[in-house]
């Protein structure tokens, strides 16, 4: 499907797919219109032109979203003068904290040829370390989950601006015409909710389409996805019966491209009953496939998500939430336990889906990202008497992966300081990794713009740099 | 012309000369108060039946173009009750009107639509877009609701109300924004504050970072909603393109930083905290009061921590004949809506006809309805847009008025078929010369699904309702509109998102949105109940039953009777072999007619 729509772009040079889009004023799903709408309306301003950019590296993405914040000083990137320091309180504004810098109580070891760094907590991915690119000098603009989540998610830290997801729909459209373009995976909700996907000032058709995981049981997924009752036979003759009635309908209003949005669109969502249905359903999957992710929620919506970029979904979000919590790794207590449990359940599923992805060939042209809205102090937060410290927010150093979609693997990026406080070398801003996630996908940031109150917006605002560093 | 402070806060961020930009302005039209316009003289005295018409025809003949023929009438009163009131005209009223040989026939129709309780109901929804209402915040912190508004549904049935009332524009703006400060003896009319008082609260916003972008957020609605100027843009810098500087910015936010949101306890019985304001929400309205009045710095970059100099409190500079003067009286915000809706401020009545007027006829006359600046849209008929402003101040700022001249007129009343060359000539239909065909939003296609099932509440104004529930029968307008968690069907049909402004809506076309007219609870239910009309049709005897089940859907639904192919396609459908059942295929029958384009677009 994917090659298909690539040689269709070469081969019409002239009029873009977007442009085809903008002309007929509707939705995804009208490229097989393009003969018949072709000229027919005048171009939408609203439309991106000149896609790619650049020579795309990665046909999708997907974003793995650890909820509240992993601890970079306990997973990716390890602080031994956090022992030489213990208790030692920080200084400037992190002063007065009464735990005082708290060691990892994790192994630490390079992985694979490369010599990737983890700790402990992870024992499936070090099989991928090859192919990961770790970033140690992540930083972003507050501590706070709400403000943190929407700038990790939209660039900006109030719900105003489309989100990455809702950009790269609308840059890049969709490979699969039967199935939407952005898919966002999450049992019940994530800390501030549907504004993580939304398309805010960008046309409807590009917000996330959000899927309760759940009950993995297909028809809870996709809301409307069958009818009732109706038999899809019975169905199959009400749609005969429609496109007579609207061929008539539109016999004497000839010229109208609206019209016939409204038909194909009728008949793409008869077949994406099917084409749907199947792709959301995990269940024929092999039981050994299904082990291999893990039976977590989270664990079999990443099989979900590597059968939807199986099938050409652009960009997938999976949210690392529980039924009990909205943000399971704000492990304001008791870190090290916290840690322990999440990394194990994420740890397996994220390994599973590279090694499937790239069993599959789809490692190369698809991103993986993974991480969380930022990252936790190398000090310790202590609660009441009894219970065991935690880690507090911290924004100004952290640590996230990218792996496939042409990100150089076996890469550990940028440091941050003897204890883990700043990022200090090779800094990446959150802007600066939406620009690289943008240019890997052969969108250059400040040229995907849209027009909306009266000025071009873009993902990263006035902000952002490419990475050249880690890409392959 | 200018004042120090302004060209102060000019240099501080190195942006042109100030003077040059305003010398720009005086030429700009949107900046240059809009005149009565002479008539353009026309070949066609025939076709124009007023003011408006005189404009279209103009434009057209200019470029050697026709307007299409006039509108059958099942089209006419199916179009104007759709625009009017957003409900399908009822079967009988079609008939009588088809019947009616008065010459005032349209007018009489006309009428009884803008007098029709269903009409404020109508047109709020317009307003409530531009107001980003909505009754929650877009952040929750686990379950705390103190920041929400319960009890938001009164301002939103004010804004019914005052449309219904036809309560002049200028007067509507003004209790808006200033209602607690205008001498009055009752306080009935303060809920209307719920403009501003409904605004998002944002997360943490006790800091001054937040509070600058809560300034905005009002600063924003205000100035693109009323004056169709993108003033937000100067917060971090002067506006790179209209003659708006950060100091124009910080002068309209200390307006709001001036003042603050309130929860007013409803009368005696609720408790109070010791600011004034309701303990629980529920027991208030959720207007603004009186703060601290102060000035506030100009913030370099937007930059809560690079404070320049300290702007008074006025109106925009580029707006006013004179040097603006500070506002004096507490916060300024009545001050800012008397600059808002005095006569002489070139954007208020231009901004509202041009919305009403696209609501309407479909293409609008500036195609950037919340940016009349110089980077939004010139307008396609400046003379038609200018002489429709100033009537509509001269009528008293009467939005009825504004309406009734509209559908009244020549250029309304058009086919939706034109001759092909007008097409061709003119695709996007810019000069007229033809009606448009519009598709209905969410509200009117759900109103429409409630009507012709029959089971339409005709109640005005109440509590929000879950609009999805498949037995609810209250109109859309009634929705609850959340921020933090839009209702996906609203999503789903290019609702806007309600934590800003929304100056239109964008129209998108998607299979999701055909799943649901396939799938829903909510259309099974309704095409369930429609199917019982149809089969509970009264026949006399030796009448053909299915024919007459088929001619009443046809009423009910595209107000007309089916032609024969359409008569033969249904009988077909409902009596072929192996079909599940009268009662089952008749449901299937009634849920076609109901996904098709006929119902989906008006002509």
């Amino acid at each position: 499907m994917a090659r298909k729509r690539n040689e269709r772009r070469q081969q019409s040079p002239l009029i873009t797919r977007r442009q085809m889009l903008g002309r007929a004023g509707a939705g995804f799903g009208l490229l097989g219109l393009a003969g018949a709408l072709a000229g027919s309306r005048a171009a939408s301003a609203a439309v991106p032109d000149g896609l790619p950019h650049i020579a795309p590296r990665a046909k999708r993405v997907i974003f793995l979203f650890m909820n509240g914040a992993p601890s970079h000083v306990d997973t990716f990137d390890p602080k031994p003068a956090l022992a030489k320091h213990e208790g030692e309180q920080p200084t400037g504004r992190h002063k007065n904290r009464k735990g005082g810098y708290m060691p990892s109580p994790f192994e630490f070891r390079p992985r694979g040829a490369s010599g990737v760094v983890m700790s402990e907590l992870f024992s499936e991915l070090p099989a991928c370390a090859d192919d990961l690119c770790v970033i140690r000098s992540m930083h972003t603009d507050v501590p706070n989950h709400e403000p943190g989540l929407l700038m990790m998610h939209s660039g900006n830290q109030q719900p105003i601006r489309p989100s990455l997801g809702s950009w790269v729909s609308y840059g890049l459209g969709t490979e699969n015409e039967n199935l939407p373009s952005y898919v966002v995976l999450c049992p019940g909700r994530p800390v501030v909710g549907p504004q993580l996907w939304s398309n805010s000032f960008l046309p409807g058709e590009f917000q996330g389409t959000a899927v309760d995981t759940s009950d993995l049981r297909v028809d809870r997924l996709i809301a409307n996805l069958t009818h009732p009752s109706f038999s899809r036979q019975d169905q199959r003759r009400q749609l005969d019966l429609l496109a007579r009635l609207n061929d008539l309908h539109r016999r004497g209003r000839p010229g109208d491209a609206a019209l016939d949005a409204q038909i194909r669109a009728m008949e793409l969502a008869f077949k994406m009953q099917i084409e749907a249905s199947d792709a959301f359903d995990v269940t024929p999957e092999p039981r050994r496939i299904r082990d291999m992710y893990g039976e977590s929620v989270f664990g079999q919506s990443c099989l979900l998500a590597r059968r939807l970029a199986e099938r050409g979904v652009r960009f997938i979000q999976v949210y690392y939430v529980t039924s009990k919590s909205k943000q399971p790794w704000d492990t304001h207590q008791d870190n090290n336990g916290g840690h322990r449990r999440l990394c194990a359940d994420s740890d397996r599923a994220t390994a599973a889906l590279l090694v499937d992805l790239k069993r599959r060939g789809l490692l190369d042209e698809t991103l993986v990202v993974w991480g969380g809205e930022f990252g936790r102090t190398p000090y310790a937060q202590l609660g009441k008497k009894n219970t065991r410290p935690g880690r507090d927010h911290h924004h100004t150093g952290f640590s996230m992966f990218l792996a496939g979609g042409g990100v150089r693997g076996g890469l550990t990026y940028g440091e941050t300081d003897e204890l883990g406080m700043h990022a200090v070398k090779d800094t990446v801003h959150v802007h600066d990794l939406h620009a690289t996630i943008l240019h890997l996908l052969g969108i250059d940031h400040e040229r995907l713009t849209y027009r909306y109150s009266g000025r071009d917006f873009r993902l990263t605002d006035v902000h952002g740099r490419v990475v050249e560093g880690i890409i392959a | 012309m200018i004042s120090t402070i302004v060209i102060v806060g000019w240099m501080a961020v190195g942006a042109p000369d100030p003077p040059e930009r305003l010398e720009a302005a005086e030429t700009f039209w949107a900046f240059e108060a809009p005149r009565p316009q002479l008539l353009p003289a026309v070949a066609d005295r025939g076709w124009p039946r007023g003011r408006v018409d005189a404009f279209v025809l103009g434009a057209l003949e200019d470029a050697d173009l026709r307007p299409a023929p006039g509108a059958e009438r099942r089209a006419l009163i199916r179009r104007v009750t759709l625009d009017l009131i957003g409900l399908p005209p009822d079967p009988d009223d079609v008939e009588e009107f088809v019947a009616d040989r008065s010459p005032t026939a349209y007018e009489d129709l006309v009428a009884r639509l803008l007098a029709s309780p269903h009409r404020g109901e109508r047109r709020a929804r317009m307003w409530l877009d531009l107001a980003r209402y909505a009754e929650d915040q877009a952040h929750i912190v686990g379950d705390n609701k103190s920041l929400f508004y319960p009890n938001a549904f009164r301002y939103r049935d004010w804004v019914i109300d005052a449309l219904n009332a036809d309560l002049p524009y200028d007067d509507f703006i003004r209790l808006q924004l200033a209602a607690d400060l205008l001498e009055s003896d009752d306080r009935e009319d303060d809920v209307a504050l719920g403009f501003i008082g409904l605004g998002p609260k944002y997360y943490d916003r006790g800091n001054p970072m937040v509070k600058a972008d809560e300034w905005e957020d009002r600063v924003d609605t205000v100035t693109r909603g009323l004056l169709g100027l993108t003033v937000a843009c100067a917060r971090c810098h002067d506006h790179k393109y209209d003659p708006i500087s950060t100091a124009d910015y910080y002068a309209l936010a200390g307006v709001f930083a001036s003042t603050e949101m309130f929860n007013r306890p409803l009368d005696g019985k609720s408790e109070e905290k010791k600011d004034g304001q309701a303990k629980n929400p529920q027991d208030s309205i959720h207007i603004v009061r009186e703060g601290k009045p102060v000035d506030l710095n100009v913030l370099v970059r937007g930059d809560v921590n690079q404070k320049g100099p300290v702007v008074e409190r006025r109106f925009l500079t580029v707006l006013g004949r004179d040097e603006p003067s500070k506002f004096e009286e507490g916060s300024g915000r009545r001050e800012l809506a008397e600059a808002i809706v005095d006569c002489d401020n070139p954007l208020t009545a231009r901004v509202l006809v041009n919305r009403i007027w696209t609501a309407l006829v479909g293409t609008p006359l500036v195609g950037t309805p919340s940016n009349f600046g110089s980077l939004g849209d010139r307008p396609t008929n400046q003379a038609l847009l200018d002489d429709l402003a100033v009537r509509f101040m001269d009528s008293g700022w009467s939005i009825k008025w504004l309406e009734r001249e509209i559908v009244l007129s020549a250029a309304y009343r058009q086919s939706s078929r034109a001759e092909e060359r007008t097409v061709t000539a003119d695709p996007d239909n810019r000069l007229l010369g033809r009606m448009n065909r519009k598709r209905l939003d969410i509200e009117a296609w759900r109103d429409t699904l409630l009507a012709v099932s029959g089971h339409l509440e005709t109640t005005i104004g109440g509590r929000s309702i879950d609009v999805r529930d498949p037995d609810c029968g209250r109109r859309t307008v009634y929705s609850e509109v959340s921020r933090f968690r839009l209702d996906p069907m609203l999503a789903l049909f290019d609702f806007p998102d309600p934590n800003v402004h929304a100056a239109k809506r964008v129209e998108t076309t998607t299979p999701l949105q055909k799943l649901f007219v396939l799938n829903s609870p909510l259309v099974a239910r309704h095409t369930e109940l429609l199917a019982g009309r149809l089969v509970g049709v009264e026949t006399a005897p030796g009448e053909d039953v299915v024919v007459a089940r088929i001619e009443l859907a046809y009423s009910l639904l595209y107000s007309r009777p089916p032609s024969a192919a359409e008569l033969e396609l249904g009988r077909e459908f409902v009596t072929a072999a192996g079909t599940p059942g009268d009662a089952i295929v008749w449901r299937q029958y009634a849920q076609v007619l109901l996904a098709s384009n006929e119902l989906f677009f008006i002509d």
